[in-house]
């Protein structure tokens, strides 16, 4: 299976990965593209659609450092082992925590039970929110390819 | 080759059965369950609500026991259990041996002894898919509901019946709305919304006792100040106790719950309990990991449980989400800190620099760190200052070896 390994001492805090992620679900991605097209996508970017919520967090410790906060796909997911519906679901396969919004019953237990703090609910308090690994992107996930200091990777773990 | 069987197909017994079918490809596994449909309790609501269907409650795949290939006995009752012939008996004298068994009961609503309610035809529980169905018929017959408790459940049955035009009335022991999990602002926050979509409340008020008809049917409630209020019938949601008959009928140590050890065992060999019938916690994700750490001890995979931190929930009524963490009654000698603005509210109880209770009203993105601080009594005592804006990079750590985040503290 595949994670987006994070070295935090490579992050400058740009959040190229935030816009990307945000500019990747709003459908602006290419789903094959150059890195130049990738980051093109972010311009396009609709930043007054609430919709348009990132599922990646850069977080500045002020003195410099950033703390990049990504979802883990974990090897024995919270988030999963807390939902009362079925709409989160660990692919054994695949390795990937996937979310089905239709089975989704807005109950947070997921948002509870993620010690990392990475589910997030949507304005409409009606799905949550977290990283899908860009499936939808036949070159994995927008953040890494906009990331330019090579401060996330996506790894064969 | 051994023969599994489990009692139960909620939310302990499906993650035990799933967790067993992975360990052991071959074995032969049975579930056997009183409801005919698996179902999520907890979108129990969505069902009343007409939202969804009873597919469409169920949390795992409709084919789920085909396709795992476990055998699935619906609608049955289990009896007795012989735990010294190590067999399960069931419905009309039907039995089922095995080697390894595991009690995933759950639990049932209770009824008080308030005069009439026990007997009365018309008083409904609301936990199981069948306590909806029997709701749903009655309302079809009349549309004046009264509830009795104000928790999750009561407040689940009630936004659903809302939905439905139902005139509701809710009465409430306590001086306010989901006493457990809230505070008075955070309380009088749900009840607005509730009441603004046509609910009552009735705070500080039981029910003493009630009027019936020749049936037996409950037509009025008569409450502690003396008043009546006529319904067409009741949903009890005044608590819940774990369903232990069973293993008092079979001699499996119990009192107010199915006693276990710390690897879910019984006081019978072989056999296993997790979920609400042992009494450890009452909420969804502590059952699924009951029942996984159940099933792996059975697999011989030897899993200590740890017992859970009960003191958590989310809700989401109206839109209006809550999360709920620790204990929100116990402010002596703690620091309270308030946040508050139009559309957020959040509470942080700090007890010898460690946070003890955690409430957010509203946007709740990202908050499930302060149940691990919580749970896990991490110092935070030179974090005060911005309680309400911790993340995860407050504690930061990478395991280097394969990627995943753990806690620095």
């Amino acid at each position: 299976m595949k994670r987006i390994f994070i070295d935090p001492a490579k992050c400058d805090g740009c959040k190229n990965c935030t816009l990307a992620c945000m500019a990747s679900h709003q459908d602006m991605t290419p789903r094959k593209g150059t890195l130049a097209e990738i980051r093109q996508a972010m311009y396009a970017l609709d930043l007054t659609d609430p919709a348009a919520q990132s599922r990646n967090r850069i977080i500045s410790d002020g003195r410099g450092g950033y703390s990049p906060i990504f979802c883990r796909h974990c090897d024995i997911p919270d988030c999963a082992g807390a939902c009362m519906s079925g709409a989160l679901e660990k692919n054994m396969e695949t390795g990937l925590v996937e979310y089905n919004g239709d089975k989704c019953a807005a109950c947070y237990m997921c948002v509870m039970n993620c010690r990392y703090g990475v589910p997030a609910v949507t304005p409409d308090r009606k799905r949550m929110v977290k990283c899908d690994f860009c499936q939808h992107l036949e070159e994995g996930p927008a953040c890494v390819r906009a990331c330019p200091k090579k401060a996330i990777e996506v790894r064969e773990v | 080759m051994e023969r599994f069987v489990i009692i139960g197909a909620g939310a302990a017994g499906i993650s035990a059965a799933q967790v067993l079918r992975e360990f052991r490809p071959k074995d032969t596994i049975t579930v056997i369950s009183i409801d005919e449909h698996v179902h999520s309790r907890c979108m129990l609501h969505k069902f009343l609500g007409h939202e969804r269907t009873i597919q469409e409650i169920n949390f795992v795949d409709g084919d789920f026991f085909e396709k795992k290939d476990i055998f699935h006995i619906a609608c049955q009752t289990v009896t007795k259990i012989d735990t010294e012939g190590k067999t399960v008996f069931y419905g009309e004298n039907y039995s089922i041996p095995y080697d390894k068994l595991l009690i995933a009961t759950g639990s049932g609503f209770f009824i008080p002894p308030i005069p009439h309610f026990r007997e009365a035809p018309n008083v409904f529980g609301f936990r199981d898919l069948s306590d909806a169905l029997k709701i749903d018929d009655a309302f079809a017959k009349g549309k004046r509901v009264f509830i009795v408790g104000s928790g999750l459940v009561g407040l689940d049955a009630a936004s659903a019946l809302c939905r439905r035009g139902a005139e509701i009335t809710i009465a409430e022991m306590a001086p306010r709305v989901m006493p457990l999990q809230t505070d008075d602002y955070a309380a009088s926050v749900y009840q607005k919304v509730f009441e603004d979509q046509g609910c009552r409340f009735l705070l500080g008020i039981g029910a003493t006792d009630a009027v019936v008809d020749g049936e037996g049917n409950i037509t009025e409630v008569i409450l502690s100040t003396g008043e009546h209020v006529a319904c067409d019938f009741i949903i009890m949601a005044a608590g819940v106790r774990p369903r232990i008959q069973i293993a008092l009928d079979s001699g499996i140590k119990a009192e107010r719950a199915i006693e276990v050890d710390d690897h879910l065992r019984t006081s019978a060999p072989d056999v296993y309990a997790a979920g609400d019938c042992t009494g450890l916690s009452g909420v969804w994700p502590d059952a699924m990991a009951q029942g996984k750490a159940a099933a792996e001890n059975m697999a011989g995979i030897d899993t200590p449980y740890e017992k859970p931190y009960p003191f958590k929930n989310t809700s989401n009524f109206f839109g209006v989400t809550m999360l709920s963490v620790g204990r929100m009654d116990l402010t002596e000698g703690a620091d309270v800190i308030v946040h508050k603005t139009p559309t957020e509210y959040k509470k942080a109880i700090i007890t010898n620099g460690k946070l003890t209770g955690y409430l957010s009203l509203g946007d709740i993105s990202n908050h499930g760190l302060y149940l691990h601080l919580i749970k896990n009594g991490i110092d935070i005592s030179d974090k005060k200052d911005k309680i309400f804006r911790l993340t995860f990079a407050d504690f930061y750590g990478i395991n280097e070896k394969n990627g995943e985040f753990v806690y620095t503290v």
